[in-house]
């Protein structure tokens, strides 16, 4: 096997081009090296480490587009001033990911690129609308998050091809957001189902822009535009919330059918609307909803 | 196989490896550096932490070759002149050490959590030490013990 750190962009690509298909990837490695005790890396890889690539690791604004470097990690998004401020969601759902051991180096293109499920990062990505930014041999692209994943565990990502960074619009600050995880555990848990919410509440309280993004609800990630659109110009009030969360019941039970899990699913999942939603409007008080 | 420069407890090695070697087994076998504990290896009991440039990471989900050029700190480093750190002599004072397993892990956590933030609260220092796993389930004198330093 060989091994090699890139140190920038056009790195990657010239590996990409003189070691083809043998190069394989690798960040922060809590996905990787776990991967790799079930199936080992292949004799001849050519493992390309990204984890310090410089064009990679940058948060910054540009205008009112916030972007992310690929190789950021969970923890550094976390504590992460600007992110707090402009995507307070993202920021929450990064400090939930296992523990400080791998939010120390777990990275954000690692998460969204590993692809599962559960992935803890993509339902705020989701909700925030955000692009996900490709570099590779035959140029640059960029997708919507919404449409970079084929199933589970495949991204839509060529060979010859790395996520660069993540871009999304600036929140307003009147904007209301939450996310919220659900685990077996506080710690090290991985997310049984989670929630991203985020929307603009007007003075009177009634909700605009409803942004909803649930996470290992769906066999494929997306919003949920049937309670979207139910909660448009709505009353922020429990009732509501209530019934939002029915929708996506009722919706997860129309593509995925009735399963062994859909007695627990079904009511945790529309609890969790209502109680994300809640949070995001700020009428929860905790306990149960 | 390669040949690399680690940085452990500010003691430069050279050392020839496998490329797709753990830092765990190169500190534990090339370098004898036993006090880093082999647990699950999948990072999920925290047994073998070192603090890697200032920030505790599993020494099983690390490459030895992805630390070269970092600073690797082991519980091995954390006494200093024959002296315990104060957060292993408070872990003695409170009784927080059972089979001893997961304390190597457990005093790296609670020594960077002290380096970043001098006088914890409860919180912080359970979900510092969250990551780190104690199977005799001792949490309470640990939690106590890591206090007590920051209340010095």
């Amino acid at each position: 096997m060989h091994y090699y750190r890139a140190k920038n962009l056009k790195d990657i690509l010239n590996l990409f081009e003189s070691e083809g298909d043998r190069v394989h990837l690798i960040a922060g490695g809590t996905d990787v090296l776990v991967e790799a005790r079930q199936k080992p890396l292949p004799q001849d890889a050519f493992l390309l480490d990204i984890s310090q690539t410089a064009d990679l690791r940058h948060i910054n604004e540009q205008g009112q587009t916030i972007h992310i470097g690929a190789s950021v990690t969970h923890q550094e998004l976390a504590e992460s001033a600007l992110i707090r401020q402009s995507a307070p969601l993202l920021a929450q759902a990064c400090r939930q990911i296992g523990s400080l051991q791998i939010r120390n180096r777990g990275t954000l293109g690692g998460n969204i690129c590993n692809a599962s499920p559960c992935a803890d990062t993509v339902p705020p990505l989701l909700a925030l609308n955000a692009n996900v930014h490709i570099a590779g041999l035959q140029g640059k692209r960029t997708v919507p998050v919404a449409e970079f994943f084929d199933s589970p565990y495949h991204p839509l990502l060529n060979n010859g091809e790395v996520v660069s960074a993540v871009s999304f619009a600036k929140l307003e600050p009147t904007t209301r957001t939450a996310f919220y995880k659900l685990g077996r555990r506080k710690a090290l848990a991985i997310s049984r189902i989670n929630m991203a919410v985020v929307f603009k509440m007007t003075e009177e309280g009634f909700l605009e822009d409803v942004r909803l993004a649930p996470g290992s609800v769906f066999p494929a990630w997306h919003r949920v535009s049937e309670a979207e659109t139910f909660l448009e110009n709505k009353k922020a009030q429990l009732s509501v919330f209530e019934e939002a969360g029915k929708l996506v019941a009722d919706k997860m039970i129309a593509i995925s059918g009735r399963r062994w899990s859909t007695p627990y699913k079904e009511p945790v999942v529309a609890a969790l609307v209502k109680r994300t939603l809640a949070i995001a409007a700020g009428v929860y008080k905790g306990g149960k909803l | 196989m390669t040949e690399i420069t680690l940085n452990v407890n500010k003691k430069e090695y050279r050392l020839t490896v496998s490329e797709d070697a753990l830092l765990l087994d190169v500190l534990r076998n090339n370098l004898g550096l036993t006090g880093t504990k082999r647990g699950c290896e999948v990072g999920e009991c925290g047994a073998c932490t070192v603090i890697m440039d200032g920030k505790t990471v599993n020494s099983c989900l690390v490459l030895a070759v992805q630390a070269q050029g970092s600073e690797i700190r082991t519980i091995e480093g954390v006494a200093e002149n024959g002296k315990l750190h104060p957060v292993q002599q408070s872990f003695l004072e409170y009784d927080a050490v059972q089979c001893g397993f997961c304390t190597p892990g457990m005093v790296l956590s609670a020594v960077s959590l002290l380096e970043k933030k001098a006088h914890p609260e409860e919180t912080e220092i359970k979900e510092a030490i969250a990551g780190n796993l104690c199977r005799c389930t001792g949490y309470q004198p640990i939690v106590k013990a890591i206090k007590a330093v920051g209340e010095k």
